[in-house]
């Protein structure tokens, strides 16, 4: 096929239209020697890095692009030369090897050119590897899209797990948070527990000041929740004003300490609503863990009945389930 | 005197076709025999003076035989013909007492010169006719299944060989799996990687005279650490470190294997660029973007291992429905 001059140069004469074709590509061409020095540069190339194939002919390319991550570049070369086999790297993993910047005023969508790369090993007459062969290829727009794909769907995802008033776990996941607590209490015998609270006379709240005061309200208790917990529990806006607690590798002995310092900060708190200052209390249930409930539902049922029991003795208390 | 021939292969393609690459010329009965325990045994019958033994086989596999072979100390020379052509199988076999290694497949030329390098000598030209009937005989019981696996057999030995020179350790070679399946059913074609590992999986397309499909090579991510050990890794294996393996491996196995395949059916497949279908991701999420245009595919399994490692992966060659009617007629021109 095309003969290679002295000057590395493919003979433009016998194949002009062939030439035209590599040069017009939309695709960036390379040919490298085994010292990295550049030997073919297509219009891709030159065109997007402003560097044309007189000026870096001949010349190594970490030279004359000192961006260009070397030691990376050389050792995927190096096993492409060793085992005469072509690697490929995508963008995912480096996302340039070129620093090419958008050239695209209106459809570019990217700061920079995202490239899939491909090394080829060039085989001489000898069969022995002289030659690489690098194509750059511009996949800005499918990485792009990748991107803003996998980005909207841990927003829907966060969105579908998310409460929207208190920005806790809603019901459903945590309920699911839970049910792998759970099991994995089942599994390691580790003991955690679960808290039920609610927000005593909360009706009254809503019916004194209005249901946005009551909102308010809300919010306000799942901030002093948030800021309460501990990095590895899991609190869910379970229904109106009820919230749940996961505390994790907690006993009930621990729990209450946790129930009680919560619920003095939210009896301590007023809330300020327009011209209302509103104080309120809270009841807390804690169900600790233990080998004999059957379900998840079972066990977040006895914290739910330790909560009615504070609903009993008088509200704005705390208490730990006791079987019987 | 008439020399025993016994050609132990578990592939009855791959039998047909060392009978077929023995020169015309030469005074012999050829025997067959599936496994080692089958060869060992028609040897003591003195059914094998000269022996080719495969490496890779079921029930008994080239090792053990030649092992056996040595034990008994029983009178047959050993000539090994194995698609594992990893330096380290050569020595192996080697140390174990066989002659010679060659290359799968096999080439006529090659036995020849290895034959009168030995000193065994071939009768004229015409009194070795008959004999090349005998091995014709069971030309009906052509199974096209068993053909694709040795194809898949040499094609993964010579990927074999580049990953154990990128790694510099010994790839254990399995026998491939060849399976029709609905893509549905993908499933069942992996044997290292269960529905419930976490894995990374990439993907490449190959197209090239009529023949295309998709190569699918399934990681199972408990295999990063001793990948990063034997590739002299230093630092933490992050997210980033992990794919710059994976697309290491993707590429070598990948590439050695379809240029095997293509190289045997003398054809060329141009290849697309790898896909990252995922990390940490499980099994069935690798059908989710599934054209649903393919319902009946030809998977070719290959599951490699690296010896005394944790490392485990699956690469999977999936051919097209309409690319059976391709591959069946570039694989009957391998006999000829």
């Amino acid at each position: 096929m095309a003969d290679i001059s002295e000057s590395g140069l493919v003979n433009i004469k016998d194949i002009h239209w062939l030439m035209d074709m590599l040069q017009t590509i939309d695709v960036g061409l390379i040919v490298l020697d085994r010292d990295y020095k550049v030997t073919v540069w297509n219009s891709f190339m030159e065109n997007h890095s402003g560097v044309g194939p007189a000026q870096i002919k001949e010349k190594s390319l970490f030279d004359s692009f000192p961006d260009i991550p070397e030691q990376w570049f050389r050792q995927k070369s190096e096993s492409v030369i060793l085992l005469k086999s072509s690697t490929f790297t995508v963008w995912e993993q480096r996302p340039y090897l070129f620093k090419f910047k958008n050239y695209r005023p209106i459809t570019g969508s990217a700061e920079y050119m995202y490239q899939n790369i491909t090394l080829i090993p060039l085989l001489s007459a000898d069969n022995e590897v002289r030659h690489i062969g690098v194509l750059i290829y511009d996949v800005t727009d499918i990485a792009v899209n990748k991107l803003k794909l996998q980005e909207a769907n841990n927003k829907l995802k966060s969105l579908s797990k998310t409460d929207h008033l208190t920005q806790l776990n809603n019901r459903g996941a945590w309920e699911g948070y839970l049910e792998k607590e759970f099991s994995r209490s089942k599994r390691s015998g580790q003991i955690s527990s679960v808290v039920m609270f609610d927000i005593d006379h909360f009706k009254k709240v809503n019916d004194t000041y209005g249901h946005q005061a009551g909102d308010e309200v809300i919010r306000r208790t799942a901030a002093i929740l948030t800021d309460t917990l501990r990095l590895s529990d899991i609190a869910g806006r379970y229904g109106g004003e009820e919230f749940g607690v996961i505390l994790v590798d907690t006993n009930a002995e621990n729990a209450l300490i946790f129930t009680e310092r919560l619920r003095q900060r939210i009896e301590s708190e007023i809330v300020v609503y327009e011209k209302f200052e509103i104080k309120y209390t809270v009841s807390l249930g804690i169900s600790e863990f233990t080998t004999e409930c059957e379900s998840y539902q079972e066990w977040l049922e006895q914290s739910d009945k330790a909560l009615y029991f504070c609903k009993e003795a008088g509200r704005n208390q705390s208490r730990v389930f006791i079987e019987g | 005197m008439t020399t025993q021939v016994l050609i132990c292969d578990d592939s009855s393609f791959a039998r047909k076709q060392m009978a077929r690459a023995l020169p015309d010329n030469w005074d012999i009965e050829i025997n067959y025999a599936s496994n080692g325990i089958e060869a060992l045994d028609l040897i003591r019958q003195n059914k094998g003076d000269i022996l080719f033994l495969d490496l890779n086989m079921p029930v008994m596999d080239g090792y053990q035989t030649l092992e056996g072979i040595r034990g008994e100390d029983l009178p047959t020379m050993t000539i090994v013909v194995s698609g594992d052509i990893q330096p380290e199988a050569m020595t192996r076999v080697k140390k174990l007492g066989a002659l010679e290694f060659i290359k799968k497949p096999v080439d006529g030329i090659i036995i020849s010169q290895i034959l009168s390098d030995f000193g065994i000598s071939l009768g004229s030209e015409s009194n070795g006719a008959a004999n090349k009937a005998i091995d014709s005989a069971d030309d009906d019981d052509y199974d096209l299944d068993d053909s694709y696996q040795e194809l898949a057999n040499v094609a993964m030995g010579r990927a074999a060989d580049l990953l154990a020179r990128l790694l510099n350790t010994f790839v254990v070679m399995p026998i491939p799996n060849v399976k029709h399946l609905e893509i549905t059913e993908l499933e069942m074609a992996l044997a290292h990687v269960k529905s419930d590992d976490s894995i990374s999986a990439v993907c490449q397309g190959f197209i090239g005279s009529g023949v295309a499909g998709e190569a699918l090579l399934i990681f199972n991510e408990s295999s990063y650490a001793d990948i990063a050990e034997l590739m002299k890794f230093d630092g933490e294996i992050t997210e980033s470190a992990q794919l710059e393996l994976l697309m290491d491996i993707s590429s070598v196995l990948c590439n050695a294997c379809l240029n095997g395949i293509a190289n045997q059916l003398d054809i060329n497949f141009s290849l697309g660029h790898p896909i990252v279908i995922g990390q940490h991701i499980h099994f069935d999420d690798i059908l989710k973007g599934a054209a649903s245009q393919w319902t009946k595919i030809l998977t070719i399994e290959m599951g490699y291992q690296i010896e005394n490692k944790n490392i485990n992966c699956d690469l999977l060659l999936l051919f097209t429905e309409d690319s059976i009617e391709a591959l069946n007629e570039r694989v009957s021109y391998l006999l000829d």
